[in-house]
């Protein structure tokens, strides 16, 4: 304001003009309009957080407090840890989703890159395929699947959950790697061969790289969907001692006496992880989804 | 550094014949251009040499070894791409120097050699952006350094500077010529345009329809094309070929023009195969050589100004012919449409009658149906 105020006034003719306002209109107008962008984000920012500030806010009492509405006790914190291996669920969600997603990746990955890049029979009725297994939903297929995966044996411990996991996250992951690969030009690979790659050195030093953004793309997108999913870790981990968090804390819901502040501590606990993995890949991740657009 | 030759090298695509049984030879240290029109095979050319497309039939070798089934790292060529083909997550050093540190040179040897390429290519201020971040001019010199710096045996360039303004592209064109001569390696140098085939070539390589026309010198391209279409496609505005009937014979060279004669020296006769009497030829009269005259000398041709185009240094002036009786030649097969080049002073205006005088050292003549040149070789 202060630079506006102090411009040198412009030599005026005692004309009979309109005498010049404060500020020039349009940048009153481009002002107003930023206040109003920036009140309308603040009521989203507010929307959005609520359910957050009530989930801490809640955690942090007593059950009694809860139902009187004041107060602060670490209670139901401690009783969280108390009923559940908490540090073990975490660690068991955490196999589970790193696993799924590298095998996600190291399929999905070199898999776009052949679909969108290499020139071979049949590679559009294949993609269309895969792609096809996008639509399914996954409680279409739960019961086979778990028939399947039961005649494997894998019904016990990880392995049963990641299998379902990364077969159902694959199909995506080729589809939005061979849509990226697509956008990268042939002449960038063909550079490389030009210069010395191979193949593999190609997919190395080049592709893998490039992939970056879709490479976070896919991780988040995974990673939230996986970590936050109940309904496989319920059917297909059967060993308490590797039951993921999501599947811990339904069986606290679903316990007889339900301590509100515990279940939002638990909730807090469960839905961190994301969080802190999406913030962490927001950079690339916007990049991947206007992959393209910028180019 | 070596020689580069193609031997009746052939790439069919489904049923094209994209490049039709190309032979050319490029000497070791030579700037050779492969000109055409746009969709003509010179990219196709181009890709084979690198082995990024195999050979239908024919073979290609580089320094004398054949090299039809040399995988494409194996071949030691360096390729500057139309669009660049930057890689977009290095810095312009790691850009340059990514070719060495494949091939396993030492960290220090890279560096050095990047440094190198990089001053000759005023690029040393640049090594730690990124491509994104530098102009077009920029982004084109770091993929000649990528080129050079490996010392490769022969350079294959895909019009390197179609994505540049017109400006920074006659500036890049001295610049690739200097840096060509100066390394001294064979060069092939695809391109649509003319201008540029003209001033950087050692020779060019004129390709219509995947097959090579003529290869020769610029100057010799513009002076004796082989063809109707070499002779339009080199120079700008292209030849004025007019087709018209040719009477050798009786110690005189003439061709009739609608209602008008024009004599031309004798010894067309003897260098040309002109058809004996009354025969239909194409004559070729580039623009530079019809000059205004007066109009009482002979050998001239009355014509009207339809058209005049100010370039600032010359004047483009479309003319058409006149009957002998100064009404416009009406039926098409006399009509006659040329264009000539003149000085910036020309006092012409669009309407004048005007007669004008085609030099008469400097006639083409091209066979009516083949359009193949009937100089005697
Ligand atoms: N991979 C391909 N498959 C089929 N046709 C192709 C392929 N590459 C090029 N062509 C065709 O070959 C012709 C020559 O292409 P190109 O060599 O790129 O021409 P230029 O570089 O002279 O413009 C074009 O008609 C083009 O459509
Ligand atoms: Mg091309």
């Amino acid at each position: 304001m202060t630079s506006l105020a102090n411009r040198p006034t412009p030599p005026r003719s005692d004309g009979d003009g309109p005498v010049p306002g404060p500020l020039p209109p349009r940048l009153t107008r481009s002002l107003v309009g930023r206040w109003a962008l920036f009140v309308v984000m603040v009521l989203v920012a507010v929307v959005m957080l609520y359910p957050f500030w009530v989930m801490i806010a809640t955690s942090l009492k007593s059950e009694a407090q809860f139902l009187s509405g004041g107060g602060f006790s670490w209670l139901s914190w401690r009783n969280l840890s108390a009923t559940l291996p908490l540090g073990q669920e975490v660690l068991s969600s955490t196999i589970v989703c790193s696993v799924s997603i590298a095998v996600i990746l190291l399929v999905g990955l070199p898999a776009g890159f052949a679909f969108s890049k290499l020139r071979f029979r049949t590679s559009t009725t294949v993609f269309l395929i895969i792609v096809s297994a996008m639509m399914v939903p996954l409680q279409a297929i739960l019961m086979p699947e778990f028939v399947n995966v039961t005649r494997l044996g894998l019904t016990g411990g990880y392995a049963g959950a990641i299998v379902v996991y990364a077969s159902l996250g694959t199909p995506f992951s080729v589809f939005l790697f061979a849509t990226y690969f697509r956008s990268v030009p042939d002449e960038l690979i063909e550079a490389g061969i030009v210069d010395g790659l191979g193949y593999v050195g190609v997919l190395r030093r080049l592709v893998v790289p490039i992939a970056v953004p879709a490479i976070a793309t896919v991780t988040v997108l995974q990673f939230i969907q996986i970590w936050d999913d109940l309904l496989v870790g319920l059917l297909f981990i059967q060993n308490t001692s590797e039951r993921p968090i999501t599947v811990g804390l339904a069986v606290l819901a679903a316990g007889r006496t339900t301590s509100i502040p515990e279940l939002m501590a638990g909730s807090l606990v469960s839905a961190l992880p994301a969080m802190v993995v999406y913030l962490g890949f927001q950079r690339y991740l916007v990049k991947g989804l206007t992959m393209g657009i910028d180019r | 550094m070596a020689q580069i030759n193609l031997d009746a090298v052939t790439k069919v695509f489904g049923d094209t014949r994209v490049v039709d049984d190309l032979s050319l030879n490029v000497a070791d240290g030579e700037f050779m251009v492969l000109v055409g029109p746009s969709g003509c095979g010179k990219t196709t050319a181009l890709r084979m040499l690198a082995g990024l497309e195999d050979v239908t039939s024919g073979t290609i070798s580089i320094g004398g070894q054949v090299v039809n089934n040399v995988l494409p790292k194996d071949r030691d060529v360096a390729m500057v791409f139309q669009n660049y083909a930057l890689y977009p997550h290095m810095s312009v050093e790691k850009n340059i120097g990514f070719a060495l540190k494949v091939r396993g040179d030492s960290k220090n040897e890279v560096k050095r050699k990047v440094a190198d390429a990089a001053a000759i290519l005023h690029l040393s201020e640049y090594l730690d952006r990124r491509p994104k971040a530098l102009s077009g001019g920029q982004r084109q010199r770091v993929a000649m350094g990528r080129a050079i710096v490996r010392n490769p045996r022969a350079f294959l360039m895909d019009e390197p500077l179609s994505n540049l303004d017109a400006k920074l592209r006659v500036e890049m064109r001295l610049e690739i010529a200097r840096i060509q001569r100066l390394l001294g390696v064979a060069t092939v140098y695809v391109t649509h345009d003319q201008v540029e085939a003209m001033t950087m070539g050692d020779r060019v390589a004129v390709l219509r329809d995947g097959k090579l026309q003529q290869v020769d010198t610029p100057q010799r391209l513009y002076d004796h094309p082989d063809n109707e279409f070499v002779a339009s496609f080199m120079g700008s505005p292209p030849m004025n070929l007019v087709r018209c009937q040719v009477r050798a014979g009786a110690q005189r060279v003439e061709i009739v023009v609608g209602a008008q004669t024009v004599e031309l020296p004798w010894r067309y006769a003897s260098s040309h195969d002109l058809p004996q009497s009354g025969g239909g030829v194409v004559v070729g009269v580039r623009p530079e050589d019809v000059t205004v005259a007066d109009g009482s000398a002979p050998n001239t041709l009355r014509v009207r100004v339809e058209r005049r185009e100010a370039l600032g240094a010359e004047i483009l002036v479309h003319l058409s012919n006149l009957e002998a009786d100064g009404v416009l030649a009406a039926r098409e097969e006399s009509a006659l449409r040329l264009v000539a080049k003149m000085g910036p002073r020309e006092q012409i205006a669009v309407g004048d009658e005007v007669s004008v005088r085609i030099s008469p050292e400097h006639a083409h003549f091209f066979d009516a149906t083949s359009g193949r040149t009937l100089r005697r070789e």
